[in-house]
């Protein structure tokens, strides 16, 4: 519970969080609202919840980037000296970052979902275009978890990685390139890739991704098995 | 037994050999002087005691025990490794609270602490606007929050201005006062030599000496400064008698080796040859400190 309330100190004391949570809905508010202001109203009507739940992927690197920034800050900054002789187990410093990176992630995409929502189907609404209730709420599910699961990997692979540049460098990679490519030459395997995965989970039409939910599961299982190795290299290696 | 026990500790990272068979303990209620140049394998010692890095062999101890088995590390142990382990965007009242908090300690012990290292102005400033001085402030600040029976500080003097030096000599002789064993680091001896009772002293990570200050100026080998109108003849004198020594440039004055002051003024007087002057070489603790570790040809 200490080091718990000690990770959540860390993350609101500093302003990249609300900067990097500002800035999300900011660039969300601004698409949501161009998008369905001025996007050709048949376009609108016809669409699939994709043409209007926007910048998803986006807010995905913002929520994963907050997530690496909870764990590599640590050796950022050295305060894992501190961390580390305070609570000398330590898979419970990383068991506590995991749980805050939970908590901020669902904060996120609390707020996704309310700008999306409030600016974007409020914006169609007025327009005379009419969302499909199960539809909007499928896909604002896949989102919100995408963003929670989003953020989550960030921890788990800034406690892997430790090197705050790398972590968010093999992050991206990971989400917006990997997969893309592996698709692109044909593989199968690209459609298990995180970036695709999340695709899946956001419900993005495509033939070449996995279920919504078999999306959501393997991204999950990503961050479960980063987790996992994330603390028992913690545990294991040395703070130098 | 001693608050600090280091038994025959050898750390090795890949090929080199940062600490090589090192032991030593450190005491209650005495500040002790960690001393070597850089890269001697100070902090390696320190990270070693306080469960960060593993020993290849050998042992560190606190109260007897190994850093992980202590029950209640925050009460034994205060450290601070490096005046830099903090994160910039965050105030300073801000960063002693996250320790605080992982250790269970109340926010009004931050604000105590803060008020003990006199950084209660600065508190909710943003760290990357504080000085070398503040910042270790703020280090031996969170080192302090949980009261602890143990102080171990890395190079606390860097970057201090003699104000700032003299406010952590007399906080630490202090804190040593009430009971506390203190061991602080340093490369520069002049920065501890009027704060620490007793020193360890080690070089490429081998003990060089454990002891009191007034033992590391004993094994003092200083030359002797003999002024004498007949300094040739003195000279072939002192080298008959087995005395080493060097010239200075000057025809009335050398340097001798290998005699006392006591040696060389009996022998003068015994041949009827006037000296004006006959005293040791002006050397410091320093040198003395330098001469023990190698001068810098430690550095690895």
């Amino acid at each position: 519970m200490n080091a718990l309330k000690s990770e959540w100190l860390k993350l609101v004391s500093v302003r990249t969080t609300w900067g990097l949570l500002g800035a999300m809905v900011l660039i969300e508010g601004l698409a949501a609202g161009l998008v369905t202001g001025l996007g050709d109203i048949e376009d609108l009507r016809r669409g699939n919840v994709a043409t209007f739940i926007i910048g998803t992927h986006l807010a995905t690197v913002f929520m994963f980037t907050l997530g690496a920034l909870l764990s590599t800050n640590e050796f950022r900054h050295g305060t894992a000296n501190s961390t580390y002789v305070v609570t000398p187990k330590r898979e419970r410093v990383v068991l506590a970052k995991l749980a805050v990176g939970l908590a901020v992630g669902v904060v996120g995409a609390l707020l996704y979902i309310a700008v999306n929502a409030g600016l974007g189907l409020s914006i169609l609404s007025s327009r005379g275009v009419v969302v499909d209730a199960d539809t909007a709420v499928n896909g604002y599910v896949g989102v919100g978890v995408g963003l929670v699961l989003g953020c989550l990997f960030g921890v788990a692979l800034g406690s892997l990685l430790r090197n705050q540049v790398l972590t968010i460098i093999v992050g991206l990679v990971l989400f917006l390139l990997a997969g893309t490519v592996a698709l692109f030459i044909g593989s199968d395997v690209g459609r298990y890739f995180p970036g695709e995965a999340l695709l899946a989970l956001q419900n993005t039409p495509s033939v070449d991704l996995l279920s919504q939910t078999d999306g959501g599961l393997v991204l999950a299982a990503y961050c479960v098995v980063l987790g996992i190795a994330g603390m028992i290299f913690t545990r294991q290696r040395e703070i130098t | 037994m001693a608050e600090i026990t280091v038994q025959r500790l050898t750390k090795r990272y890949g090929e080199t050999l940062a600490v090589d068979d090192l032991s030593f303990t450190v005491q209650a209620g005495r500040v002790t002087g960690f001393l070597g140049p850089n890269g001697s394998g100070k902090s390696t010692t320190m990270r070693a005691l306080l469960g960060l890095v593993r020993p290849t062999s050998g042992r560190a101890l606190i109260m007897g025990r190994p850093f992980a088995e202590l029950s209640d590390p925050v009460r034994a142990v205060g450290a601070a490794l490096d005046a830099h382990d903090v994160h910039p965007g965050r105030s300073g009242r801000a960063h002693l609270r996250t320790i605080a908090a992982a250790a269970g300690l109340p926010t009004s012990r931050v604000d105590e602490v803060l008020d003990m290292v006199e950084l209660t102005p600065a508190r909710d400033r943003r760290v990357k606007g504080y000085s070398m001085g503040m910042r270790q402030r703020l280090a031996l600040a969170a080192a302090l929050l949980g009261d602890p029976k143990i102080l171990m500080l890395d190079e606390p003097a860097n970057g201090l201005d003699p104000q700032g030096m003299r406010w952590l000599r007399d906080i630490l002789v202090r804190l040593a006062g009430e009971g506390r064993a203190v061991l602080i680091s340093s490369h520069v001896l002049s920065e501890v030599e009027q704060t620490v009772d007793s020193v360890v002293v080690i070089g490429a990570g081998r003990l060089v000496m454990q002891g009191s200050l007034a033992e590391l100026v004993k094994g003092d080998r200083r030359p002797a400064l003999v002024r004498s109108p007949r300094a040739a003849e003195l000279r072939e004198l002192l080298e008959d008698a087995g005395a080493s020594v060097a010239s200075d440039g000057r025809r009335d004055s050398m340097h001798v080796h290998n005699a006392s002051l006591e040696e060389i003024g009996t022998l003068a007087a015994d041949h009827g040859i006037p000296i004006f002057e006959l005293t040791h070489e002006v050397t410091t603790l320093e040198d003395r400190f330098l001469e023990l570790t190698g001068e810098g040809g430690n550095v690895r």
